[in-house]
């Protein structure tokens, strides 16, 4: 699932779009958004880092992140000089001085962000009346959302995404609604590409049949180191792709199974180490 | 993983580096060579080497570079499990983090949180701590030892360096542990009896499943060859041992492989050991990597170092060193014994 933290409505509404999201009509601290699939869910989380920082925990508590399936990604507009979408590959929080770092290890050349467009970015209080440095990028969220989901997401599983709208302007009003949107529109096939390419990034969650693992457990008595024992030993059957289920199975018949001491269950652990290795 | 190839960058296609050695000679001389490279300022390695939560494995697969001034102890004293084959000072240092290969086995994965290479240019600052220990005592140091440094030295150089340090310090020996197959920077260094290269000689069925990008055997023996025949010293490493169904074939295959290409009388000696890994370590490492049969297999605790079930250990170890004395001495063949934590002579 991909989680999505958007700081304005105004930026997120062509993303609620192109994803037919449905808003998330039970009481909500934010507005929140969710496709009928649960392949996505988005937060507007409002401007600035403290609501940044609520609206992510809130997002991937509420939806229950997996650090092996899910990916966490924040778009939205800030200022620069080079117009177009960037991935962001450092993000320096102004206010405490700290720098944080997204994990690069994506591709994204074929959904239009190739190496050339990342750029570094720094997290601002206010809006910027011009750019200190025009090399990097600024705005007003993205350390937050880093600092809150680094408790929950691996750093390869966070995407910063942001479209320069303005490069600085004394008067954040001549930002309106209707031109974030206008420019967020703009970059949605971008982020939808990366959304299509990243959808299947999952790693091994090293998961065993619990069940018949519980129930091996159970039927030898064994004691809580002797479970992690067992519990390795079907982790290693496993890897090494061996029929855990046949190998039990087998040791029934041949009336191991059930065990009738905590004794007797030990030496069936032996049996069972020295037939898988 | 379940996704394809193109799913990550190439390798190095980030180079994080310090702000304190960005105008460093041998920083910008590796910036040259990846041009392609998104190149990020940081203030400290650590900033990006230590990020909670990274992917060892993943990272592996698309690895950054992070060049960095290594501003602490850079020589440390060499740990139990390690063969010290003999000497008396034994050590190692680390003035690279990591490494490009990927051996599934590697107790790298359990040491750090990232699979990241860190580079640390001033090699001149661990020369600097190697006098002030040299003025002690002589010194045997492992040069290799948390990374493959032939296999970096296209980039860092640093095998040259070692050699001519090596040759102007009469006290210090240095082993150079690899799997690489290079071979042309032997033409660059002369010989040095303290200098000695010691190559990792696994059957190919592991190289294949277990040791990933490292150079095959037949590469492997044809460096070391190489290495000898310009007068260098070499030690081959049947080390670590892996234990697989067939281990007895594919270790014995190997065995007369190797014979067959490296005049094994001409060795300076020979190590043999079967896997061990320090109980901490391998417990990130199966959180880390739950799909490893390598990392999953039920070790037995051994004062802290997870090992093979003695009889396995035993019979692989005995297999080989049964096969080597056959054509070298006893006293040149190093083996290791955990359970006192001391080493012996085989």
């Amino acid at each position: 699932m991909f989680f999505i933290v958007c700081a304005l409505s105004a930026e997120a509404k062509p993303l609620i779009s192109a994803l037919s999201l449905r808003r998330d009509n039970r009481a909500c601290p934010y507005d929140t958004f969710f496709a009928e699939d649960s392949s996505s869910v988005l937060v507007i989380s409002g401007m600035g880092t403290v609501a940044a920082a609520s609206a992510t925990t809130y997002l991937l508590t509420r939806f229950g992140f997996c650090p092996e399936k899910d990916i966490l990604i924040n778009f939205g507009s800030c200022a620069g000089k080079a117009p177009g979408i960037h991935l962001v590959n450092k993000i320096h929080d102004e206010v405490t001085g700290r720098d944080f770092y997204p994990d690069m290890l994506y591709d994204l050349s074929s959904c239009g962000l190739p190496l050339s467009s990342e750029k570094a970015l720094v997290t601002v209080s206010k809006v910027v009346a011009s750019l200190e440095d025009p090399s990097l990028l600024y705005e007003m969220e993205a350390s937050a959302v880093f600092q809150a989901a680094a408790r929950f997401v691996p750093p390869h599983r966070m995407i910063f995404l942001k479209y320069v709208s303005d490069s600085g302007t004394d008067d954040p009003k001549k930002i309106t609604s209707a031109l974030l949107t206008k420019w967020a529109e703009k970059h949605i096939s971008t982020v939808i590409s990366v959304l299509d390419h990243l959808k299947d990034v999952t790693e091994d969650d090293g998961a065993i049949d619990e069940d018949l693992f519980l129930g091996t457990a159970l039927a030898l008595r064994l004691s809580e180191t002797m479970r992690h024992e067992l519990h390795q030993l079907f982790v290693y059957a496993k890897t090494e792709e061996i029929d855990m289920e046949k190998l039990l199975s087998d040791l029934e018949k041949e009336g191991n199974i059930p065990a009738k001491s905590k004794r007797e269950g030990k030496e069936v652990l032996d049996v069972i180490r020295q037939r898988l290795i | 993983m379940s996704s394809g190839k193109d799913l990550f960058n190439f390798p190095f296609s980030h180079i994080y580096v310090e702000k304190k050695v960005t105008d460093h000679p041998l920083t910008k001389s590796i910036l040259a060579r990846y041009g392609k490279s998104a190149v990020i300022s940081i203030d400290h390695y650590k900033d990006v080497f230590n990020r909670p939560r990274q992917s060892y494995g993943l990272q592996k697969t698309s690895p950054s570079l992070i060049l960095a001034r290594n501003t602490g102890a850079s020589v440390f004293k060499g740990a139990p499990v390690c063969q010290d084959f003999g000497y008396d000072y034994f050590y190692y240092t680390s003035c690279t983090r990591n490494c490009i290969f990927d051996c599934e086995y590697c107790f790298l994965r359990g040491m750090y949180g990232s699979g990241d290479v860190v580079i640390f240019v001033n090699l001149e600052d661990t020369f600097a701590e190697l006098e002030t220990l040299l003025s002690e005592h002589p010194v045997y140091l492992c040069v290799s030892y948390d990374t493959d440094l032939i296999a970096l030295d296209i980039l860092t150089g640093y095998i040259s360096r070692w050699a001519e340090f090596t040759k102007t310090h009469k006290d210090l020996s240095i082993e150079i542990r690899t799997k690489s197959f290079r071979k042309d920077f032997y033409d660059k260094i002369s010989p040095c009896d303290r200098m000695i290269f010691a190559y990792t000689i696994s059957p190919q069925e592991i190289i294949d499943k277990y040791e990933k990008r490292t150079a095959s055997l037949s590469d492997r023996l044809s460096a070391a060859s190489y290495a000898m025949e310009k007068g260098f010293p070499v030690r081959l490493c049947f080390d670590p041992l892996i234990y697989v169904r067939n281990w007895k074939d594919i270790y014995t295959s190997m065995f007369h492989e190797t014979v067959k290409h490296i005049d094994i009388h001409q060795l300076k000696d020979i190590s043999v050991g079967s896997y061990r890994i320090s109980s901490e370590y391998i417990r990130k490492i199966r959180k880390d990597f739950p799909g490893s049969s390598i990392c999953q297999f039920p070790y037995e605790n051994h004062g802290g170092y997870m090992e093979y079930p003695e009889n396995i250990k035993n019979e692989m170890e005995n297999h080989l060193v049964t096969l080597l004395q056959t054509l070298i001495s006893r006293d040149k063949i190093f083996r290791i014994d955990n359970e006192e934590n001391s080493r012996r002579r085989n």
